[in-house]
């Protein structure tokens, strides 16, 4: 090694010793920059970083969020949901996130806090500027109206976990009067306790002409019925390979009278013991939508899941689709009935919709009284 | 002599390498047959010629004397090895410092093979997200990066094929639902 290359080498070890590892507090003066439009029926009326750190790890740098933003309500209708958009790199695997509040009842001048716990890479040499920005992504109010850039497509997500709260609200409080507290009670202690499944989700990499990439065979979907579903799955299979679902591909007919914008179909397995858990969930690709009246299409993701349960491979012996949600056209939205899903399998598996579990966490740690007085707030 | 002399018998006498009672008759017939005489005298020419080149700055004394020499090196060199290889096979002795360095070889051989690290071939696996009850982990070659659960509360998980995880629990505090979401890209 000559003389000028070991000075270099001494020199980029002296750079690299004190980046290796190094944690960083972050303030949010100079670490945060958070845009909300200034049409925002929202208002930001402080932020705190908290424990936010900054670490380098080799090329990049973890940020670890922990900020609470706190938002006061300045429109004049009632906010049900908020979305903010948290972004340290755009384009980049890890590198944006998002935060959203469901089944919130927020009154105009009203302040709530939202609380913003990600972790997020980004390049070291990433230009200056703040490392993190926080965008208001969008807002949806009691009406259903939505305000937002809507980037992520956040206004179909509120919707339909503000539709699943108010037809979850619905149906706890038409137990509570038919059945009263012991009807109730029992209805809290059922939603209590699904089974869950570990997934990891990476793209398949099928190739141009390859229905199923490798596979050890291919599994068809048995459909579960729903009764009032405005689509309908007709066939559907996936390649397994022991643990591993590639490349799923699900036809769907549009049965209703209006045209179909989004759906997503919900997807159980079934393990060697017979436990079905709720996998996730296939959604329509935006490329295939929009799907007018009496018309088909399929469902293509180019995505692998991986399931496990306690860190053991889960091996999958027959699988499920269900018909979960669906947007039409004009933005209205639908998901199952209560009534659908009681009598059906479905309610074994599903995931309880965010109100029925904020309700059911209600319940547990404050006990009866204090859900039967939720309910009757609105 | 009836018959001819051959070839090798004219040349032997020519050189008078044959022996007496064949160098007397050889010479008997060739005395009598021009032929033979001319055959004999041709080797005698051509052994004088090739006798005057070779000899020609060569001291066949001095040759002779070397080669004596070398004969006495290369028997006595054979007695040495026969003698030394009784020896071995009769009484091998024992050498620390061969054991040393044999001990040495073969403990730098454990120590290498110990050492060694597995040469694994770089596996391009894709960019993958992956929920846990620990949280969400993105998972992109060496590197990943966990979604920590807020206060460790546990969450539920909805994965989506286009590549998200949301991931939902209710805050310790408030009771209040929140959602975060990662995407693959």
């Amino acid at each position: 090694m000559s003389t000028s290359n070991k000075v270099l080498a001494v020199a980029l070890l002296a750079m690299t010793l004190p980046l290796a590892g190094q944690e960083t507090r972050l303030d949010t003066s100079s670490s945060a920059r958070i845009d909300f439009p200034a049409d925002s029926p929202l208002t930001l009326i402080s932020t705190s970083m908290g424990e936010s750190r900054a670490t380098a790890r080799g090329g990049a740098v973890v940020l670890d969020l922990h900020m609470t933003l706190t938002l006061r309500n300045a429109g004049v209708r009632r906010v049900r949901g908020v979305t903010l958009l948290i972004t340290a790199q755009e384009f980049a695997p890890g590198g944006k996130g998002s935060v959203a509040r469901p089944c919130i009842d927020v009154a105009p001048n009203q302040e709530f806090t939202v609380p913003v716990d990600l972790r997020l890479v980004r390049p070291v040499q990433q230009g200056a500027g703040p490392l993190v920005r926080v965008q208001l992504d969008g807002v949806l109010f009691d009406d259903l109206g939505f305000f937002g850039p809507n980037k992520l497509n956040s206004q179909r997500a509120m919707t339909f976990w503000e539709v699943e709260a108010q037809r979850d609200r619905a149906w706890f409080k038409q137990v509570l009067s038919a059945k009263g507290d012991a009807g109730l009670r029992q209805e809290m202690l059922a939603s209590m306790g699904r089974p869950r499944l570990d997934v990891a989700v990476s793209r398949s990499g099928r190739t141009v002409g390859e229905l199923v990439p490798a596979a050890d065979r291919v599994a068809q979907f048995a459909f579960l019925k729903v009764p009032d579903a405005p689509v309908e799955a007709l066939d559907g299979f996936a390649g397994i390979m022991g643990n591993e679902a590639h490349a799923p591909r699900i036809e769907v007919l549009n049965k209703s009278s209006k045209a179909v914008r989004y759906m997503e179909i919900g997807w159980a397995v079934k393990d060697k013991d017979g436990v079905e858990y709720v996998a996730g969930s296939v959604p329509g690709s935006p490329a295939s939508m929009l799907l007018p009246a009496g018309q088909k299409t399929s469902l293509l993701p180019d995505t692998t899941l991986k399931f496990s349960k306690g860190g053991k491979p889960v091996e999958i012996q027959s699988m499920t689709g269900f018909v979960s949600q669906v947007e039409f056209a004009d933005g209205k939205v639908w998901v199952p009935s209560r009534e659908s899903m009681k009598f059906s399998p479905l309610l074994r598996v599903l995931a309880p919709s965010a109100e029925e579990q904020r309700l059911t966490d209600l319940y547990a740690k404050k006990g009866l009284a204090a859900l039967v007085a939720d309910l009757n707030r609105y | 002599m009836k018959q001819h002399p051959d070839e090798t018998e004219l040349a032997l006498g020519a050189s008078g390498d044959c022996g007496v009672w064949a160098g007397f008759r050889l010479r008997r017939h060739v005395r009598g047959c021009t032929e033979c005489q001319a055959a004999m005298e041709s080797f005698t020419d051509l052994r004088g010629a090739l006798s005057a080149d070779l000899t020609h700055g060569t001291n066949w004394d001095e040759r002779a004397l070397e080669m004596r020499a070398n004969i006495r090196l290369g028997l006595e060199a054979g007695e040495c090895v026969r003698g030394a290889g009784v020896a071995v096979v009769a009484a091998p002795r024992w050498n620390p410092r061969f054991a040393l360095a044999l001990a040495s070889l073969f403990l730098l051989a454990g120590a290498g093979i110990f050492l060694r690290e597995t040469p694994t071939a770089p596996v391009n696996f894709p960019p993958t997200l992956a929920s846990s009850d620990a949280g969400i982990e993105f998972r992109s070659g060496e590197t990943s990066v966990m979604l920590l659960n807020r206060n460790g509360v546990v969450a539920d998980q909805t994965v989506s094929t286009l590549g998200e995880i949301r991931s939902r629990y209710i805050d310790g505090d408030t009771g209040a639902v929140t959602i975060n979401n990662v995407y693959l890209q």
